[in-house]
């Protein structure tokens, strides 16, 4: 877990330069359990309420955001993994990515109004309510789908690379942008002629990516990295790699554009980064293992899938603007002092392994999920 | 790395299976089989050692000195973990 430094600094009054009185620069609203493996969240502007794409319970949880209480589940293929609501058409879609497919729900009745092939394993996936499209990445296929959110018809399917998954979208220059996890690359296409105009190499993971038009700047998350890039959308180059918490895998930016948000899977916390001075402004701590965060415009508050502890965290970030202390990451109290006994079953043998079968040896635990 | 490092020093890097919020077995078994593990895992299906240890996120890369310290805790990014083993190795 990480923190913002020293917060009684005069410069800095809390109180004066917060919006509200607090003496944290977030504040936690709620945290509720979802189903399992959540990763991707839809806001439905209208209900107040959040769709939560459960990759491993293969439904979505549908969660009121008055009430902080689950009311319903809606079964989709298998794996829902990313999610996006049109508002015009009250449509949800989820992206299965072990179905092939995207899930078309109704958001009023709550029931799945039909499913539409696309490439393998779609992962990600964006709607553009202006463009009337819905692009989806396709990470086993390489490609990306290009549906009418009206029609519901496939009208391209592109050439991508191998992990073809998050996708961003620039307005103002009819800029598509593919980002490919597996390649550690990204495709930037002319939203009109889905004709290549730029390729960029970029950090090992590349998982998500924040548009901000107006800067003529995209902001790509590489987890494996532990960065984000700054890239300039007119020359199609990096300009900056920012530094965030531990395995960075989601994106999202605030609607003042004057930060991004990035979940910390491997540190349970998010990153406020500054768009215009690209510091971490601050980290604020949310569930175990957090990954699709978005921000829900009714309210400014933070909604994050947190994979590890299957919950849905909502937090509030109190920051009106960057803090004069850097952030400090706060060491493990666990340092120094001895690994506390365990007996854990071998995944190969099936037999019971405890610390003393490591006694006198120098070895590194290492924490994973399969997800 | 992890066979990198078991060749260069004889450190072990044991996996420690923990949240997939299922019977982990088919999970990790479909894990190891897409990226070629072959080395000891560990399942901590309740994720005890994993909360004992305040562990928030994954990975999460704890280094063990051979009288049971932990020296180091994180260490996600490859840079961190190469710090950490040099440092339990007196390298740094």
């Amino acid at each position: 877990m990480a923190a913002t430094g020293e917060r009684d600094d005069p410069a800095f009054p809390v109180g004066a330069a917060c919006r509200i009185d607090s003496r944290s620069p977030w504040r936690q609203i709620a945290e509720i359990p979802v189903g399992l493996d959540p990763e991707g969240i839809a806001v439905d502007l209208e209900r107040r309420r959040a769709f939560v794409a459960c990759s491993r319970s293969d439904f979505v949880s549908v969660v009121d955001l008055e009430t902080h209480e689950v009311i319903g589940e809606i079964r989709t293929g298998n794996e829902p993994i990313d999610i996006g609501l049109d508002e015009q058409t009250g449509r949800v879609f989820t992206a299965d990515a072990h179905s092939d497919q995207v899930t078309i729900i109704d958001s009023g009745t709550l029931e799945v109004e039909t499913a539409l092939p696309v490439g393998g394993y779609p992962s990600g996936l964006t709607h553009v309510p202006e463009y009337r499209r819905l692009y989806v990445g396709n990470s086993l296929g390489s490609t990306m789908s290009v549906i009418d959110l009206d029609t519901l018809e496939t009208v391209a399917t592109v050439d991508a690379e191998p992990g073809a998954g998050a996708i961003g979208v620039d307005p103002t220059r009819r800029l598509v942008v593919c980002v490919n996890f597996v390649a550690a690359s990204a495709n930037f296409y002319d939203a009109d002629s889905f004709e290549e105009v730029g390729r960029l190499e970029l950090g090992t993971g590349t998982c998500a990516i924040g548009i901000v038009p107006e800067r003529g700047e995209a902001f790509i998350v590489n987890s494996i990295a532990g960065t984000v890039s700054r890239v300039d959308l007119d020359k199609i180059e990096v300009k900056e790699e920012i530094r965030t918490g531990s395995a960075p895998v989601g994106l999202t930016l605030h609607p003042s554009h004057d930060r991004v948000y990035v979940t910390n899977r491997g540190a349970g916390s998010l990153s406020v980064l500054g768009v215009a001075d690209g510091v971490e402004w601050s980290q604020i701590p949310v569930g175990g293992g957090p990954g699709g965060i978005v921000v829900d415009p009714h309210d400014g508050r933070i909604l994050v899938a947190n994979a590890g502890s299957q919950t849905l965290s909502i937090v509030e970030d109190l920051l009106a603007a960057r803090p004069p202390a850097p952030v400090v990451e706060e060491q493990s109290p666990w340092i120094g002092d001895k690994l506390p006994a365990f007996s854990l079953e071998d995944y190969w043998s099936g037999e019971q392994r405890t610390n003393h079968d490591w006694a006198e040896k120098k070895y590194i635990l290492n924490f994973f999920a399969s997800w | 790395m992890r066979v990198r490092e078991e060749a260069r020093s004889g450190l072990e890097i044991v996996l420690v299976d923990i949240w997939e919020g299922t019977e982990p077995r088919p999970e990790v078994e479909r894990f190891c089989e897409m990226w070629g593990i072959k080395g000891p895992i560990l399942l901590d299906p309740g994720a005890e050692l994993a909360g004992t240890l305040g562990v928030r996120g994954v990975p999460t890369n704890v280094a063990v000195d051979s009288d049971g310290t932990i020296r180091a805790f994180g260490a996600a990014r490859l840079d961190e973990l190469e710090q950490a083993i040099d440092e339990l190795y007196g390298r740094a």
